[in-house]
């Protein structure tokens, strides 16, 4: 049996109350003029629940920007794994597009040999999802990527309708939340009405924002691989690293070392790392496999578009449109994405 | 134990001692590593670890032992970054983290049987010498074997007396060549490609190994598809800049393949058609 | 065996670096627990022989280059700190005008008892072991390179974008807010200080060593920022680069 629940809008407020109280809870806030960020909420009010994606992805909670990873001591000769675990954490407000970018990380960290590190964190976190019943920019491509409705990935999904949230529970997790709220109530038929209504009129505002079908997306990428495209791309990229940093699908990292100041031990930490960067594929003699900004910027598409699907039969991106909204340069995906497949016919 | 038990983390490092480090030339060192009750590594030749010095960082390093070396094996760095200095600084006695080993080695069992022409450049020869040494000890076991090694200049020469003591054996031929000249070099000067050349191969029964910089790959399979050696026998190690080892930090990557997982070792086949690859 | 012997040495620098080794509190009583200040100007004044010396401001006159030849051949260990150490600063400046314009114009009439020559960063006259970038140093770097340097192990200064520590710290960019920042084009290694307290990165640690000078002014155009006015902005910090340049030129000769 589906498990439907209707949550009143009323109850949010309390719901992020007592949810707090025992948890951390995390959600869109608003940061700036046009930015939202995911950071701790003790209180509906605090929630921004019209947001455009946030600056950072959740998977900062999964896989934190900077992270220990290993404790040594040069005396002794030891080194010991860690994992900073922190308490259960709540993400509210987790969008579509980033519910397909955990669950795109959660195959990817469980490749043998797993990643200990990101499983723990993922243990701890429960992810409550947020239907977007309209588009939140013009910079995302969620229909194409088929991210504009719920795929899972999620213990709760709430929808917004006239007085009540719809909400799913998807998992275990989930349901236990449902219960301990206890404010939670049966949908009647009105209400399953009403998100049927959504969901329809939701396919009237959402198409496709490229002119290529997500079934083509691959062959076009792996038909621009010479593509005059890039030489354009990297003409304008300066090597920010923004549109990796933001990405919610980009796992890519930096290991590094520090002492303590008693120089005997120290710790090993895991940085995000971009492949914007120059140093990214620089091997120790100096040379680098991706020196010019137009190879960097073709690996990352390809990345998202070529790479994954062999490997994992999925696209990685998930059309949130955080590349092009934070791009310095607006290098923007959806026009990259319809200029390789002009070129390509 | 739970089941995200934080042991389970393929960062785990094991304590390496350095038994024996010797410097062979102005930029590279030899280590001879034991790991904690003289466990072998049980690497294949072509495969590489993870090695660190705590405080600097952490390198992949080709291991240069056969894997019939038993309670320690070896590994010869160059000098070339921040962690490879720190390890230079090391001797005898000195502890390193060592994890691994990683990657696809050279195919051994594809090998057997087969005329092999193994050729090094520079560095090259460092991973090369595991499987030179693994062949020799298994010398029945494979058909013709060609030994090319070329460096750039005579101080640039690694592993001399065994080189020598290889082109001894009478089922063994191996050449050397130097870019440059040095004071007192009698040996032949010029690019590795000279040596293939005047060679008599049966490409079709033959496989070449191939080690060296990136620039030495583009010239050497040239000439090796000349000789009529077939692509997937024309078998390359990639040198790429790794962090984790695990296929995770994607570093390596070149084009959908991870070099620490996929490779190091590749067939020309496999590769060709990746740009960004050679 | 003793802790290593730490001298901190001024040139030309208006010492604010040395202030803010000098504000650190308790970590500097941590710092002082593993080594010995044998010279500091800003709170002590002690001579003597040293292991590590710790160099601030940039080279100005002949005088500077036989004294920091003097200091590099003492010292085991040389760091350079601060941007005028590191990169030149903004004693670069002075490399925009004729050195006796730019004598006279500020000495005046004692301007012949001060000579001058074009200013540089320390790396640019002398080996340097390990650099601190910044305008003032940002002191968990000042502490990370010095635990670096009495281990032994090597640092290099990041060679990326500011923009990446700034996006990792979720700043709102400040081009969102319409405002002009050199972060795309300046080494990171600060974790975007300025950005994270409200202003914008005005390029202290020195420029990337491969700027992406036509992407960055094209996003200067396309948010109708005239060129020559970031340009100067760009060469408060980062005129005496023009020295690395001509011997990356010339090292590719060779």
């Amino acid at each position: 049996m589906e498990s439907f629940y209707v949550l009143k809008k009323s109850d949010l407020d309390r719901f992020i109350r007592q949810l707090s109280r025992s948890r951390k809870v995390v959600a869109p806030v608003s940061r700036g003029v046009k930015n939202f960020v995911f950071a701790e909420v003790t209180s509906a009010a605090q929630i921004s629940i019209q947001s455009i994606p946030t600056i950072l992805p959740p998977k900062k909670y999964f896989m934190p920007q900077c992270e220990k990873i290993q404790e040594f001591n040069r005396e002794i000769h030891q080194w010991n794994p860690v994992v900073e675990a922190n308490g259960e954490v709540v993400l509210f407000g987790v969008h579509t597009c980033d519910l397909a970018g955990i669950q795109f990380l959660n195959t990817v960290m469980d490749v043998v040999p797993r990643d200990v590190n990101y499983a723990v964190h993922k243990q701890k976190i429960v992810v409550i999802g947020l239907e977007c019943n309209d588009y939140c920019d013009e910079y995302a491509s969620c229909r194409v990527m088929k991210n504009h409705l719920p795929n899972g990935g999620y213990d709760l999904f709430l929808t917004e309708l006239k007085d009540v949230f719809m909400v799913h529970g998807g998992s275990a997790a989930g349901e236990k939340i449902v219960k301990e709220a206890g404010i939670f109530l049966k949908p009647d038929a009105a209400h399953k009405k009403e998100l049927e209504d959504i969901r329809k009129k939701k396919e009237m505002i959402f198409k496709d924002e490229v002119n290529v079908k997500r079934e083509d997306l691959r062959g076009v990428f792996e038909r621009s691989v010479q593509s005059d495209v890039w030489e354009n791309l990297g003409g304008r990229c300066v090597a920010c690293g923004n549109c990796t940093n933001v990405c919610p699908t980009c796992y890519c990292f930096d290991i590094k070392d520090e002492l303590d100041l008693n120089l005997k031990t120290g710790c090993r930490t895991r940085i995000w790392d971009s492949c914007q960067n120059e140093e990214f594929a620089k091997v120790a003699g100096g040379e680098s496999f991706r020196h010019n900004r137009g190879q960097r910027q073709r690996h990352r598409f390809m990345r998202k578009f070529t790479y994954p699907v062999g490997k994992f039969s999925v696209y990685a991106c998930t059309g949130c449109g955080r590349c092009s909204r934070t791009c310095m340069a607006k290098i923007n995906l959806k026009e990259t994405i319809n200029e390789l497949a002009g070129a390509v016919k | 134990m739970s089941a995200n038990s934080v042991l389970e983390s393929p960062y785990v490092v094991k304590a390496g001692k350095i038994l024996r480090a010797k410097q062979l030339t102005g930029l590279e060192k030899y280590f001879e590593i034991e790991l904690p009750g003289r466990e072998d590594l049980g690497h294949e030749p072509g495969q590489f670890v993870m090695i660190s010095v705590p405080g600097a960082g952490e390198v992949p390093i080709s291991v240069s032992s056969s894997p019939w070396k038993k309670g320690a094996f070896e590994l010869v760095i160059r000098r070339a970054g921040g962690v490879t200095s720190a390890l230079h600084q090391l001797g005898a006695g000195d502890v390193v983290g060592i994890r691994g080993p990683y990657g696809r080695g050279f195919p051994t069992r594809v090998l057997e049987g087969k005329n092999l022409l193994m050729i090094g450049g520079g560095c090259g020869t460092i991973p090369l010498r595991s499987l030179i040494t693994y062949v020799l000890d298994n010398r029945d076991r494979f058909g013709e074997v060609n030994i090319l090694v070329g460096y750039k200049s005579p101080e640039m020469i690694l592993f001399k007396d065994e080189f020598d003591a290889w082109g001894q054996k009478r089922d063994v031929f191996t050449d050397m060549t130097v870019d440059r000249v040095g004071p007192g070099w009698q040996g032949k000067v010029g690019l590795i490609t000279k040596l293939i050349s005047p060679l008599q191969i049966d490409p079709q029964k033959t496989y070449a190994v191939v080690v060296g910089p990136p620039i030495m790959y583009k010239f050497v399979i040239q000439e090796l598809l000349k000789k009529k050696i077939p692509e997937d026998q024309i078998i390359v190690s990639m040198e790429r800049h790794m962090k984790c080892g695990v296929g995770k930090c994607g570093h390596c990557q070149i084009a959908q393949y991870y070099c620490c997982q996929d490779g190091p070792v590749f067939t020309f086949k496999e590769i060709r058609n990746f740009y960004e690859a050679i | 065996m003793g802790n290593p012997r730490v001298a901190f040495f001024d040139f030309s620098s208006c010492e604010g670096c040395q202030l803010q080794v000098a504000n650190m509190g308790e970590d500097l009583l941590a710092v002082l627990g593993a080594i010995d200040v044998v010279e500091f100007r800003e709170v002590m004044s002690e001579k003597g022989e040293y292991d590590v010396a710790v160099i601030e401001g940039s080279i100005t006159t002949s005088h500077d280059v036989e004294r920091i030849k003097k200091i590099r051949a003492k010292a085991k260990v040389l760091i350079a700190y601060g941007s005028c150490a590191t990169t030149g600063g903004v004693n670069g400046m002075k490399n925009n005008f004729e050195l006796d314009d730019i004598r006279n114009y500020v000495y005046q009439k004692a301007a012949k008892y001060f000579e001058t020559i074009p200013t540089r960063a320390v790396h640019q006259v002398v080996p340097v072991d390990y650099s601190v970038n910044g305008c003032p140093v940002y002191l968990p770097e000042f502490v990370k390179v010095l635990k670096c340097a009495l281990a032994g192990i090597p640092y290099k200064v990041p060679d990326h974008a500011v923009c990446v520590e700034c996006k990792l710290n979720e700043n709102e960019c400040m081009y969102d807010k319409g405002l002009t920042c050199l972060g795309p084009v300046t080494k990171a290694g600060c974790n975007s200080w300025c950005v994270n307290n409200n202003n914008v990165c005005y390029g202290c640690r020195g420029m990337v060593t491969n700027p992406a000078e036509n992407g960055a002014k094209d996003i200067l155009a396309k948010h109708d920022i005239p060129i020559e006015w970031v340009e100067n902005k760009m060469n408060m910090y980062n005129k005496a680069r023009e020295f690395d340049k001509k011997e990356e030129d010339h090292g590719k000769k060779c």
